[in-house]
C-alpha cells in the first residue's frame, strides 16, 4: 500500500448540482465532446424521494486496490507511491478497453479521436505544484473537497459508500461522503 | 441497442470454434486408412484458419493494434494478457501437431490431444477476462461457461464436416448434449440474474425483454435439437445456424450485460 493515500471528499449536504467541478475539469483538460472524466450524479427518487434533489460528484476514486491497473495489459496505468495517485499514462495505452470495460465505477472513458482510455489523474501535476485539483478549486460551496491522506481525515459523519454508489470493499475507493440530508420545509 | 464490439464478437466465437474443432478432433475415432487422415489434416488446418481469422478480428478492436506485441507484458495481474499468452500457445501448439501430422510422425495423437487441452485452458483464462467486477452479472464462472458451451456446440457441428456421415455418432451425442445444456442454462440464468441485486436484474431483464435472445432460444436451441432427434445426423447447414446463434448469443452477451456505472445514483 502506498504511504498516503490522497481521496476526494464529497458532501453531498452543500453540493447545488451546478457541474462546476465537471466544468473545471473540461477547462483543464479540454475532453472531447461527450467525454467527462468527472460527472455530477443525481441521486435518483428512490434514495432520495424529494422534490428537491441530491447529487455526488464522482471521477476516479483512485482506488487502494485499482481494477483497472490490475486489469491492463500493457502496465498503461501506475500507483504513485507518494500519494496513492492512479495514473494512465496515454502513451502506452493501446485502446484495448478493458480498463474501461473493468472498472466498477465507469471512471476510465474511451477517447474516440485518440482511439484510447483516459481518465481522472487527480491533477497530480497540480499537486505536485502545491495545488489542488481543479475540480475541487471549481466548487463554489466546497462541496468538493481535496484529501490529503485518507488516514488522517476525519470521518466522523461521514460514509465511504453513500446510497447510489455501489460498494466495493476489495477496491477500497479513496473517497468519502457526507450523505444528504433531509430538505426543510420552511413555512411563512 | 448500441453495437460497438463487433471484432468481438467475431475473436471470440471463431477461436472458440478452432478450440473446439481440436477438441473434437482428439475425442473422435477417425476411419482407418488415408481417407480419414486426409480429413483430419483438412480438420486441422481448417482450425487453424480459423484461429488465425479470430486473432486478426481482434485487432480490430484495439485503438492502436500495432502495440498490441505489448499487450504480453502485464501477465501477473491482467487476464487480458495471459488470454493472448494463452491463445498464443494454443496457436503454436497447433501447427506443431500439423507438421507432425504433416510428416505422418509419430507423436501427432499425443500433440493433437495436447492441442485441445491447451485450448481448453485459454478458454478458462479468456472467461476470466469478461468477468470484472463491474458487471454482477458474469462476475462469476458463467463468462467459462458460455465459452466452453460456444467450443462444444460449433466444435462437434463443424466438426460433421471432417467426418464421414456414417461417422457422426460421438459429435451428434456431443452436440445434442451441449444444445441441452446451453440450453437450459441460457433460459435458467436470466431468473437468476433477476433474483440478484438491481444492476444484475437489469441484464436480466435485458435478456428476457429481447426478441433476440427468444429468437436464439428458438433457433439454436429448440430447431438443432429437433432436428438431431428426428434425422440423428448433423445437416450441412446446421453448423451455420448454430454459428449464428453464437454470434447473436455473444452480441447480447457484449451489449446487454450491465455495467454498474450505468446505474450510478440509483439502488445497487
Ligand atoms: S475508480 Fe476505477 S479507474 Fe479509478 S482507480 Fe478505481 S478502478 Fe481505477
Ligand atoms: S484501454 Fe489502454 S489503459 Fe485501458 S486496459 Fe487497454 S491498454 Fe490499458
Amino acid at each position: 500500500m502506498s504511504k498516503k493515500q490522497a481521496g476526494f471528499y464529497i458532501d453531498a449536504q452543500r453540493c447545488i448540482g451546478c457541474y462546476s467541478c465537471a466544468m473545471a475539469c473540461k477547462n483543464q483538460y479540454h475532453q472531447e465532446p461527450g467525454v467527462h472524466w468527472r460527472y455530477v450524479y443525481p441521486l435518483k427518487e428512490e434514495i432520495y424521494p424529494h422534490r428537491e434533489r441530491a447529487w455526488m460528484s464522482l471521477a476516479c476514486n483512485h482506488c487502494e486496490h485499482p481494477t483497472c491497473l490490475e486489469v491492463c495489459p500493457v502496465e498503461a496505468y501506475y500507483k504513485r507511491e507518494k500519494d496513492g495517485v492512479v495514473v494512465h499514462e496515454q502513451e502506452k495505452c493501446i485502446g484495448c478497453q478493458n480498463c474501461i470495460r473493468s472498472c466498477p465505477y465507469g471512471a476510465p472513458r474511451f477517447n474516440p479521436a485518440r482511439h484510447q482510455a483516459e481518465k481522472c489523474s487527480m491533477c497530480y501535476q497540480r499537486l505536485d505544484a502545491g495545488l489542488k485539483p481543479a475540480c475541487v478549486q471549481g466548487c463554489p460551496t466546497y462541496a468538493l473537497q481535496f484529501i490529503e491522506d485518507m488516514a488522517s481525515f476525519d470521518q466522523s459523519g461521514k460514509v465511504q459508500y453513500l446510497a447510489g454508489f455501489p460498494r466495493f470493499p476489495e477496491l477500497n475507493p479513496s473517497v468519502r461522503f457526507r450523505p444528504p440530508r433531509e430538505p426543510r420545509e420552511v413555512r411563512r | 441497442m448500441v453495437f460497438t464490439d463487433f471484432s468481438l464478437v467475431v475473436f471470440s466465437t471463431l477461436a472458440q470454434l478452432a478450440v473446439g474443432l481440436t477438441v473434437m478432433a482428439a475425442l473422435q475415432p477417425r476411419a482407418a486408412g488415408e481417407s480419414g487422415e486426409v480429413k483430419l489434416k483438412v480438420e486441422w488446418v481448417t482450425a487453424g484458419l480459423i484461429l488465425a481469422a479470430a486473432l486478426m478480428a481482434s485487432m480490430f478492436h484495439l485503438g492502436h493494434p500495432s502495440g498490441s506485441p505489448r499487450a504480453l507484458v502485464h501477465l501477473s495481474t491482467s487476464w487480458l494478457s495471459r488470454e493472448i499468452l494463452a491463445f498464443g500457445c494454443f496457436g503454436g501448439v497447433l501447427v506443431l501437431a500439423f507438421l507432425t501430422l504433416w510428416k505422418n510422425s509419430g507423436g501427432s495423437s499425443l500433440l493433437i490431444r495436447l492441442t485441445a487441452a491447451v485450448g481448453l485452458a485459454a478458454l478458462l483464462v479468456s472467461g476470466m477476462v469478461y468477468a470484472p467486477p463491474s458487471f454482477p452479472a458474469l462476475n462469476n464462472g458463467v463468462p467459462v461457461l458460455f465459452f466452453l458451451l460456444t467450443a462444444f456446440i460449433l466444435g462437434s457441428a463443424f466438426g460433421a464436416y471432417f467426418v464421414g456421415a456414417e461417422r457422426q455418432g460421438l459429435l451428434v451425442k456431443v452436440l445434442a448434449t451441449s444444445l441441452v445444456v446451453g440450453l437450459v442454462v441460457n433460459l435458467i440464468l436470466p431468473s437468476i440474474w433477476l433474483s440478484g441485486g438491481t444492476v444484475a436484474r437489469m441484464t436480466g431483464a435485458n435478456f428476457y425483454g429481447s426478441w433476440l435472445y427468444w429468437l436464439r432460444i428458438a433457433g439454436e436451441f429448440v430447431v438443432p435439437l429437433a432436428v438431431l432427434g428426428a434425422w440423428k445426423k448433423i445437416p450441412a447447414w446446421l453448423p451455420i445456424l448454430l454459428l449464428l446463434g453464437e454470434a447473436a448469443g455473444r452480441i447480447m452477451f457484449l451489449n446487454s450485460v450491465v455495467h454498474t456505472a450505468t446505474n450510478l445514483g440509483g439502488l445497487y
